[in-house]
């Protein structure tokens, strides 16, 4: 008897979660790391906020879900400022390939990189 | 029969309560109040600096931190704004005030923008009361297309937090407790979370876009009508 009880919590608390909040996207720390590198601009915040993107879309692609939209395009960005040109590019393609809308915008970035060097 | 008449009293209540809350404040159909954004269907957005007629020097900076996250929840594809503003400030624009004179289809040409997004931190403070204090965040936000330059969407967002923290009590003594209570909160007082909670109540009136499960269906959302914005 204890047993199914055990398994029906175990079921409830299931479907339950299932019930959650689905989101379209995976935003993690996003905002605060943003927020942090906003207020002091060091190389630290840069890397905290570099390395918080890259497990957004780590966790983005475990959960099925869309990279959230510019932000392929922002890594691209900070990895220019990094001088990592070759990953700038490369992420830069990735939001022109994700985003049709971004083509534009990303065109003008990967030129960009290529006038600089 | 007497919980039939219990029953009856219940629900005469409940009618009554029902029928009150159809008194509230006026609204409209999504597309009756923003129809040009339903005839373009802009599928990007770029967020323009936030223009600042608060007191705080550095509301502007935290505050475009909050706005791309929102906007992507509402189906649109948002510009990556540390990208755009970065290259906005290169070309000498800080501000949107300063885009007054320019063409929105210069949005178009350089980024690849359907709309362009103004917003205008109207309030960003706290007011010291004697004991206890408010913080208000008022945010105005505008689309208007770089198609046609039309409007096609505004709201506002008011967010007012209490900052007393609550009755102490207990005479003099109590007072000054709470004063210090109260000047802990404000210098601890983030503004963030409740520029998003403003965000969130100008933003919930929007029609969404092409990425929205919801896209082409909500036209008879009702929203509350604002009151023209006073100048």
């Amino acid at each position: 008897m204890k047993k199914i009880t055990v398994i029906l919590t175990t079921l409830v608390i299931i479907s339950l979660y299932g019930c959650g909040p689905n989101r379209m996207y995976h935003y993690g720390d996003y905002s605060s790391t943003l927020y942090d590198y906003r207020k002091d601009s060091n190389g630290e915040n840069l890397a905290r906020h570099i390395s918080e993107m890259e497990s957004i879309v780590a966790e983005s692609k475990e959960e099925g879900k869309r990279v959230p939209p510019g932000l392929y395009g922002e890594m691209g960005y900070m990895y220019m400022k990094t001088n990592k040109k070759g990953k700038a590019v490369e992420y830069f393609n990735l939001e022109k390939t994700l985003y049709p809308e971004s083509r534009v915008l990303m065109d003008r970035m990967i030129k960009s990189t290529s006038d600089e060097s | 029969m007497k919980t039939f008449t219990s029953f009856i009293k219940v629900f005469s209540v409940v009618t009554v309560i029902i029928l009150l809350q159809g008194c509230g404040p006026a609204r409209e159909t999504k597309v009756k109040m923003f129809p040009g954004i339903y005839d373009e269907s802009p599928r990007s957005i770029l967020i323009l600096p936030p223009i600042n007629l608060s007191t705080a020097a550095n509301a502007k900076e935290y505050y475009s931190t909050t706005i791309q996250e929102p906007l992507a929840y509402k189906g649109y594809y948002v510009h990556p704004y540390e990208v755009t503003s970065e290259i906005l400030k290169q070309e000498g624009i800080y501000d949107a005030e300063l885009l007054a004179n320019v063409p929105l289809s210069k949005f178009k040409e350089y980024f690849g923008a359907d709309a362009v997004l103004f917003t205008t931190i109207k309030k960003w403070d706290i007011k010291y009361l004697i004991i206890g204090g408010n913080l208000t965040i008022q945010i105005e936000a505008q689309l208007k297309s770089t198609k046609t330059d039309q409007e096609l969407w505004r709201y506002t967002g008011t967010v007012v937090v209490d900052l007393g923290g609550g009755n102490s009590g207990g005479g003099v003594a109590g007072l000054i407790a709470k004063a210090i209570v109260t000047a802990v909160n404000t210098a601890i007082v983030d503004y963030v979370p409740h520029a998003r909670r403003a965000n969130y109540f100008a933003m919930h009136s929007m029609p969404v876009g092409n990425y929205h499960e919801r896209f082409r269906k909500d036209h008879g959302d009702q929203i509350v009508i604002q009151a023209p914005p006073k100048e």
